[in-house]
């Protein structure tokens, strides 16, 4: 396995002027997972393909190691690949599929049988290992897929096109346990790629976000979440995205805000307040300064009901997680827990 | 939903199609049926001879030579257009405007009525004044269908192929444009070879098609008439002469209607059996693959 570093890298197809990928900068320690989040058409099928060699970077480079592989084709890449899908080969048996790729790079039969047996133990696959891709669930087709990109025991690196889109719901965190597990065992670097902000945020140690081809934010999942880099990111992350109000607003002469806080934030014109829903906490009151203006039930907590709740404010909308009965138009303050500060411009230039 | 309560009304859904399968398949083969088993002297003076036409039909030679050589020419038509339709298929882009373009021009012959094919070939490879033949006498080669065997079936195997890969190049583009591109990504980041991704991954794919291009060929072939009739007249000699026009020779030309009915059932019932041992072939070895 190897350090993946990407430097200055940009893309554009050919015929093309505007780049789809635009001076990536990424550098992901050896034997770690990172996940790229974006949504579709921010570049990260460009990013994948590039990855695996089946496009070459039109400027900047690429290392694994420090080995520069920008103009290395796939074949010999040494990289494997999950897709969206089971790929496999529908008229071998999964252990014929799990030796394929050793015995095409000049593996012994007994090696590569020994080789393929072992990784479909470990993925418990060895029940299945005599039958064909047709006799199996879509579970263990893709888990079986997994197992093929994992045989190889010289690869510098494992691209995962979002390998848990095809699996049953129920299964998607077996799998995901499989994957990781085997991924800290072996101390594989892992790039995972997806839309799925849960997906990216549960697997990987550190996450990029990418939006129009640019790299907005990496970090780890908790950094992300916690301190986004700007309000781009505040809102694309998380289910509901942040909230903002402008920092200034809570100083100003304008009619109070009805927030309480422990420590408010200082007076600086240049920021964003972002709060998320489950740091704030409303509290009912008849002359509350926020109105209730959306309900959504989430769940139960402790016998009560927990809300989504919507409170507006003239023009500032907030959500916040309440407990207990909540009806329309009822009234409340709203407490704030923690919040984090954002600059009010985007910082989408940030990696040019 | 009651189980026990049948509802018949469906059957005359079904009926339209019963009644048109019946005039236009069923009666007509009944009719020949009956013929086969009679001596018609004149449309009221009939009589009954049980299987005399059949052991008659069976043993004649003429019929089996045309056999011999109708079995030949299906071999060679489906051995030579299924790998040459697959090998095109292959080598076509698979997005574009030439692909447009040139998925037109195979469905070209397709469309050319078959007597119309027959008379192309036949002045095309004409000696003196077809492109074909005039080049090949240019050549130095003496090149002449109408008087040499060989040449005859050459032309005739020519016209076929002309005529029907087109069939099995779009059929089988069909069957590899299904094929995702991350299987083609897959093989590569395997180091797979192009005859391994051909064996592995297109091939699979192509069967289901492949059975039907195979089965079509095998049938029209089998009941080849048309172009051979117009390009040599079953010639020379009776070099090119296959079942139907060996069956029309004596139905239309020696008006036998009673060994032409056993011939017609014969000739029937040889085709559903080749069909039906390639066919079954085909799925069984279907149902071992899973």
């Amino acid at each position: 396995m190897a350090a993946i570093t990407l430097d200055q890298v940009s893309f554009n197809y050919p015929g093309t002027t505007e780049p789809v990928l635009k001076n990536l900068c990424l550098h992901i320690e050896d034997g770690t997972t990172h996940a790229l989040l974006g949504a579709s058409g921010a570049g990260k099928t460009t990013l994948l393909n590039m990855l695996s060699g089946l496009l070459s970077p039109s400027s900047g480079a690429l290392r694994f190691g420090d080995k520069n592989v920008s103009t290395i084709g796939a074949r010999e890449r040494n990289v494997a690949l999950v897709f969206q899908f089971p790929v496999l080969y529908e008229t071998k048996s999964v252990l014929d599929n799990l030796m394929f790729p050793l015995l095409n790079r000049g593996w012994v039969m007994k090696e590569a049988r020994g080789r393929a047996i072992e990784v479909a133990e470990e993925l418990e696959l060895a029940d299945v290992l005599h039958l064909r891709p047709a006799g199996l669930s879509l579970y263990q087709k893709q888990l079986a897929a997994i197992a093929k990109s994992l045989v190889r025991t010289d690869v510098d690196l494992v691209l995962l096109d979002e390998p848990l889109t095809a699996v049953e719901p129920a299964m998607k965190w077996r799998l995901r346990q499989r994957l990781a597990s085997f991924q800290v065992e072996h101390g594989l670097t892992m790039i995972y790629v997806t839309h799925d902000q849960t997906e990216a945020l549960t697997f990987a140690s550190q996450v990029s976000l990418l939006s129009e081809g640019r790299i907005l934010q990496t970090g780890t999942p908790e950094d992300i979440y916690n301190h986004p880099i700007d309000r781009f990111v505040g809102d694309f992350i998380g289910s509901p995205g942040m909230r903002f109000i402008p920092s200034a607003r809570l100083h100003s002469d304008q009619p109070p805000l009805g927030l309480l806080f422990a420590e408010p934030p200082e007076r600086d014109a240049g920021t964003l307040m972002g709060i998320r829903a489950e740091w704030l906490t409303p509290q009912r009151s008849a002359d509350g300064i926020w109105e209730l203006v959306s309900k959504r039930l989430v769940g139960t907590d402790g016998g009560q009901e927990k809300s989504l709740l919507g409170f507006r404010n003239g023009d500032f909308e907030l959500l916040a997680e309440g407990l207990g009965n909540w009806c329309k138009g009822d009234r409340a303050n709203l407490r704030v827990q923690r919040y984090a500060l954002l600059p009010a411009e985007p910082q989408t230039a940030i990696t040019s | 939903m009651n189980g026990q309560k049948q509802d018949n009304r469906a059957w005359l859904g079904v009926l339209p199609v019963l009644l048109i399968v019946a005039f236009s398949a069923v009666i007509p083969l009944m009719t020949v049926v009956n013929y086969s088993v009679q001596d018609i002297l004149d449309i009221n003076t009939r009589l009954f001879v049980g299987f005399e036409w059949y052991r008659e039909t069976l043993g004649d030679t003429r019929l089996q030579d045309a056999l011999g050589r109708q079995l030949l020419f299906s071999s060679l038509v489906i051995l030579i257009e299924i790998p040459l339709g697959i090998l095109i298929a292959l080598a076509l882009p698979r997005e574009g405007r030439v692909l447009s373009f040139l998925l037109i021009l195979f469905a070209v012959p397709l469309l050319i009525p078959w007597n119309v094919v027959g008379t192309i070939w036949q002045i095309f490879a004409r000696g003196d004044i077809g492109l074909l033949g005039a080049s090949l006498e240019f050549l130095g080669i003496s090149f002449n269908y109408a008087s040499h065997p060989l040449h005859a079936w050459i032309t005739l195997l020519a016209m076929d192929v002309w005529h029907w890969t087109s069939l099995v190049v779009l059929l089988a583009f069909a069957g590899l444009s299904s094929i995702a591109p991350a299987y083609y990504q897959a093989a590569e980041l395997d180091d797979a070879s192009r005859w391994q991704i051909f064996r592995f991954i297109e091939f699979p794919r192509l069967k289901g098609v492949l059975t039907i291009a195979v089965l079509l060929r095998l049938m029209d072939s089998l009941m080849i008439y048309t172009e051979p009739f117009v390009l040599t007249g079953g010639g020379p000699g009776n070099s090119t002469t296959f079942l139907s026009q060996y069956l029309a020779t004596k139905a239309i030309g020696q008006f036998d209607l009673g060994p032409a009915a056993a011939f017609s059932v014969i000739y029937f019932l040889l085709v559903l059996l080749l069909c039906w041992i390639f066919y079954t072939a085909v799925v069984k070895d279907k149902g071992t693959d899973q």
